[in-house]
């Protein structure tokens, strides 16, 4: 017998998979088991959760001192916390006596985190300040070595709080690389920047992590099938086929996106993602530069994915298309993988600073109406991530060798060619009929679910 | 404003809205979403599923009055029914089936010819070849108003005793 099925083979299942992923990208196929074996599941908590930088919170979140949220990596909750000086810290939630969580609310404000087990008391620093008859207890005992544990590494760009484990992580910057550039202009259009409208959603798929990240990093495809609704319903202002113009981007490794625009500057159609023209009037380049504005300018919509896990999406949405015209809304999300066939899903919606209480208002109900679990987008998209991670834990799928295909835009297969014609960084494709952005997820994944701890993949596009 | 007064569970009013709810609930379990919304709601409807967080009891119930999983208008509702019409909703296409369980009604008469009415409501789901359901449980604050002779529902609060929803999806009608 030869193959990877022989008898003879000591590899492991998940060393297999791996090894099956690494050869068939270049070809565009991808092991079905990905998005539903245990195994893998397991190594991707540490090889890409515990190493990753992610995504945890937005400062606007925790604007005050004391001020708290309750966050994931992986599937480990941290305190988010600003302390009395302003810094932002990431405490791994668990008392350094017994490991309890000491952090009982999803959001809140305190000077102080208090163990209920023995009363261990810890500040917004994660120091620890003592216990009850601290003397007889533990007099003689250094405080300093038993303060919270931490994220290894902390920083923020544009208000986005990320944090990773892993102390041998290049800084966040360079994890982002060409990334940068096209948040900047999502998140970056005035001087004022975002705010997060409220707290965010949650809610659980029976569904793989992947899904929800492949799907932001440019499936625009499916919209003229899965979403085929929100055009009956006249939720989404531009037709299927129009909506297929733009660009695919792989811009940097590990980290694609994809904008719908308009042919021209002068091309009818929404603008500046149809953010009301009063708001665009304030866009400029005070954080940008000219020419991202102008592509910001020429969008219709902004999707993409920041490996892991961390999505965004800036598109003309309305909750009522027969009474409201459709608005920029902006929506950011993590999928957080709670088992091989489930993700927490938390949904964040932003605004602009300088918007008025009406248009955030307009902002929130679009966003809610059509991009949350009870939206008529999104509502659609988390049954076939379902059906996909049913199929990643099917025996059929393993023993029939089940390879998923992500060919579109491969040489040969369709109209989309690669354009230099492109003021960005990374690798630019056009119109969006491609998968190289997926592609270029899965390659990073390959790369980080095969490198040693403590070693970093080269972060090349090619 | 008068204070709301209690309406007797041995009332005509009482039984009237009880009726009326559970009419409601059969054209909900049935798939008659259409005939709900245009025979028993009001063109001003509120309705609402607030965020709910987890918070120490000092805190109180930890609902927020600023973000919600639905927020919901006659129109946008208008737009769900017509989106399931569209034979593109594959979240709902084939449907779910659902059970509308809705117990514990307290009715209290407001000012004017308003009714508010509270009650417990459990909703069970399934879909294709499900075994265990996605329950949703909570309580139901509803305002009915008199709209030319008929009980229509004016505004709908639902407060879900989760803060992560069990569901994939909000795609049907509390």
């Amino acid at each position: 017998m030869t193959g990877a099925h022989s008898n003879g083979n000591s590899k492991s299942v998940s060393e297999r998979l791996l090894e099956e992923l690494r050869e068939g990208l270049p070809n565009g196929q991808i092991p079905a088991a990905l998005f539903g074996n245990e195994e893998i599941f397991n190594l991707e908590l540490r090889k890409i959760f515990a190493r990753c930088w992610v995504f945890l919170a937005h400062d606007s979140e925790i604007p005050k001192a004391g001020d708290y949220v309750r966050r994931k990596i992986g599937q480990d909750n941290f305190i988010v916390v600003r302390d009395d000086e302003g810094q932002i810290h990431a405490l791994f939630d668990a008392c350094r006596h017994r490991g309890v969580q000491i952090c009982r609310a999803d959001s809140g404000n305190t000077e102080i985190f208090k163990c209920p087990y023995h009363g261990w008391a810890y500040d917004t620093k994660g120091n620890l300040l003592g216990a009850p008859l601290w003397k007889n207890a533990f007099g003689g005992m250094p405080k300093e070595s038993n303060g919270l544990l931490r994220a290894a590494k902390l920083a923020t760009y544009h208000g986005l709080i990320f944090a990773t484990l892993d102390p041998t992580a290049p800084p966040l910057e360079e994890y982002l690389g060409g990334m940068k550039w096209y948040l900047d202009l999502v998140f970056g259009l005035n001087e004022h920047g975002i705010e997060i409208i409220g707290a965010p959603q949650r809610f659980v798929i029976d569904a793989n992590w992947k899904s929800g990240a492949e799907n932001f990093s440019g499936d625009d495809y499916h919209l003229g099938t899965l979403h085929q609704s929100v055009w009956a319903i006249g939720a989404f202002p531009v037709p299927f086929a129009d909506n297929m113009m733009g660009y695919h981007i792989q811009a940097s490794a590990g980290h694609s996106l994809s904008f719908s625009m308009a042919p021209s500057e002068d091309a009818p159609g929404p603008r500046f993602f149809a953010y009301p023209e009063e708001v665009a009037a304030t866009f400029n380049s005070s954080r940008i530069s000219p020419e991202q504005l102008r592509i910001a300018g020429r969008s219709r919509v902004f999707v993409g994915n920041v490996f892991p896990n961390f999505s965004i999406l800036l598109a003309p949405m309305t909750d009522d298309g027969a009474n409201f015209p459709a608005t920029g809304v902006l929506t950011i999300r993590t999928w957080q993988p709670m088992g091989a066939g489930r993700i927490e899903a938390w949904n964040w919606f932003c605004a602009y600073r300088n918007m008025t209480p009406s248009q955030k208002d307009r902002v929130y109900r679009s966003g809610l109406a059509s991009f949350s679990m009870g939206g008529v987008f999104e509502m659609d998209d988390t049954e076939p991530w379902m059906l996909a991670s049913r199929t990643g834990r099917s025996v059929a799928a393993e023993v029939l060798d089940l390879k998923l295909n992500y060919q579109m835009g491969l040489p040969g297969v369709g109209i989309a060619r690669r354009t230099e014609d492109w003021p960005g960084p990374g690798i630019v494709y056009s119109p969006r009929y491609e998968e190289g952005v997926q592609r270029n997820m899965f390659r990073f994944y390959s790369d980080m679910m095969r490198a040693e701890p403590g070693s970093w993949p080269r972060f090349s596009l090619d | 404003m008068t204070p709301p007064s209690e309406v007797p569970v041995s009332s005509e009013l009482y039984a009237r809205v009880v009726a009326w709810v559970f009419r409601e609930a059969e054209l909900l379990d049935g798939g008659h979403e259409r005939e709900w919304l245009e025979t028993m709601v009001s063109k001003d409807v509120v309705y609402q599923v607030p965020l709910r967080q987890t918070v120490e009891r000092a805190h109180g119930t930890g609902f927020s009055d600023t973000t919600f999983h639905l927020n919901e208008s006659y129109g946008s509702l208008m737009t769900r029914v017509r989106r399931n019409e569209s034979g593109y909703a594959w979240a709902e296409d084939p449907p779910s089936r659902t059970r509308h369980f809705v117990t514990n009604i307290r009715l209290a008469k407001l000012d004017g010819d308003r009714l508010a009415l509270k009650s417990n409501l459990l909703i069970y789901r399934t879909r294709r070849d499900q075994t265990l359901p996605q329950l949703l449980s909570g309580e139901r604050q509803d305002v009915l108003r008199l709209e030319d002779g008929d009980l229509k529902l004016v505004a709908r609060t639902i407060l879900l005793d989760l803060t992560v929803l069990e569901t994939h999806n909000l795609a049907i009608i509390f």
